[in-house]
């Protein structure tokens, strides 16, 4: 599946380069990510906790960055083995533009899951994906503009309520995963 | 299934405790657990079976109900302490298998986007105890598969408010029973709520512009048209047109069907 979404940082765009090349910040930002290890200027290995539901699988794969045109856009993609529950692959082609009050990042992420995760059907998968990109890239916004818990609390709370839109059901997540 | 260990607390403090260990998952009925085992595509370390901790039964309570976070699904629709509206959407969970196994307790901790409990629980505005606090249903469900729950607290009860009327309905999946898409609405105090269930990547939610409609006209011809598509799940069963469509069918059925 495909997905597509866009963030503007309060950032400069060297800046928000920077931490999109930092392993650091990469490791914080991949959700469930426990371990990522550097081994070359664009290979990382990776060890990443996914939990669905009942479903939870440690995905032991590789991060690499391509397609690298400095300042402006890379894609990021992954692949790992889950053991007995499969395989899942990913990646997001970012592009950053300069715009009033920072930068806009934007993202074409895709997704696949073989094995018995397949099995689980789109109905979940896709939802879970969608997720899983929002999540990285909220948090990624996070880091980058060193939001306040202060900052993110409102957030939350403005999503509480059950009829919120989704995407400020997104900031209520991203409270939960950097809290 | 591969090896693990099993412990059965007597109380929940002892639950509470084992559920610290690393890996450790609670075990309600293991309708969704058990498959997702045998499966292999979850290992934990040690099961903690709440069977012989959590209460299971069902007592009026100021014209709505307290249902046992270890209740099964059968027993709340055979009792008649539950309301009615209450007692079809349990008889209408699963197979009799899931009835007779599974518990509104595990049903609410796992949230499953098409499971029928978050529906009914949302939609009456019910509140869902838990071993260290009591949680608004508005608060709880927080996505797909994604609750208020933290590591290792464990659903001890659900409180079901009185509702003047309420009606659940939902397009069942043929072969599994889940809700393909399943509304409830209820009317009670807090004036009119429309929970859908199955419908959206984000889980179960309320539905803001028919309770707008139907807190001023409680009828079936003050249910909106069909909600964006937008975020809706689609899968072979049905694309997200098709389920958003349902939601607005769904809703007038219930409206009429709770008068």
């Amino acid at each position: 599946m495909e997905m597509q979404g866009e963030r503007l940082i309060e950032a400069s765009r060297n800046e928000v380069w920077t931490a999109l090349n930092d392993p650091e910040v990469l490791k914080s930002c991949i959700p469930g990510c426990e371990e990522m290890e550097k081994t070359s200027a664009t290979e990382f290995t990776a060890t990443v906790v996914q939990k669905v539901g009942p479903v939870k699988a440690r995905f032991k794969g590789a991060v690499e960055l391509s397609d690298i045109v400095p300042g402006e856009s890379y894609t990021i993609s992954g692949e790992g083995k889950g053991g007995a529950a499969g395989f899942a692959r990913g990646g997001a082609k970012v592009t950053l533009a300069d715009q009033d009050g920072g930068t806009l990042l934007s993202y074409a992420a895709e997704a696949r899951v073989g094995g018995k995760l397949a099995q689980l059907g789109n109905r979940l998968i896709n939802g879970f994906a969608k997720k899983v990109a929002a999540d990285f890239f909220d948090r990624f916004q996070a880091v980058v503009q060193g939001d306040t818990p202060e900052a993110e609390k409102a957030d939350a709370d403005a999503a509480e309520g059950g009829d919120a839109p989704p995407e400020e059901q997104k900031k209520g997540w991203l409270k939960r995963m950097i809290s | 299934m591969y090896s693990f260990d099993y412990v059965k607390p007597g109380s929940i403090d002892e639950a509470v405790a084992a559920l610290q260990a690393e890996d450790a998952q609670a075990l309600g009925g293991g309708q969704t657990l058990i498959p997702t085992l045998r499966q292999r595509l979850a290992q934990p370390s040690v099961l903690v079976d709440l069977g012989g901790c959590l209460d299971a039964g069902v007592a009026s309570q100021d014209g709505g109900c307290r249902i046992g976070g270890g209740a099964t699904h059968a027993s709340v629709a055979a009792s008649a302490d539950a309301p009615k509206w209450l007692r079809a959407v349990a008889d209408g969970i699963g197979d009799p298998q899931v009835r007779n196994r599974g518990t509104i307790g595990g049903s609410l901790a796992n949230n499953d986007p098409a499971s029928d409990y978050p529906a009914a629980v949302l939609g009456s505005g019910a509140e869902i105890s838990t071993n260290a606090r009591t949680i608004a249903a508005d608060d709880y469900f927080q996505g797909m598969f994604e609750t208020a729950l933290n590591e290792g607290e464990i659903i001890t009860g659900v409180t079901f408010p009185k509702l003047e009327a309420a009606n659940y309905q939902k397009f069942d999946q043929p072969a599994s029973r889940f809700a393909l898409v399943g509304v409830f609405v209820g009317k009670g105090a807090g004036g009119v709520r429309v929970a859908v269930t199955g419908a959206s990547e984000s889980g179960v939610h309320r539905w803001a512009d028919a309770e707008a409609a139907l807190a001023g006209n409680f009828s079936t011809d003050a249910v909106p048209g069909a909600p964006s598509a937008d975020g809706v799940i689609s899968d072979l069963h049905g694309s997200a047109e098709y389920r958003a469509h349902l939601v607005a069918v769904l809703t007038r059925r219930a409206v009429a069907a709770a008068g």
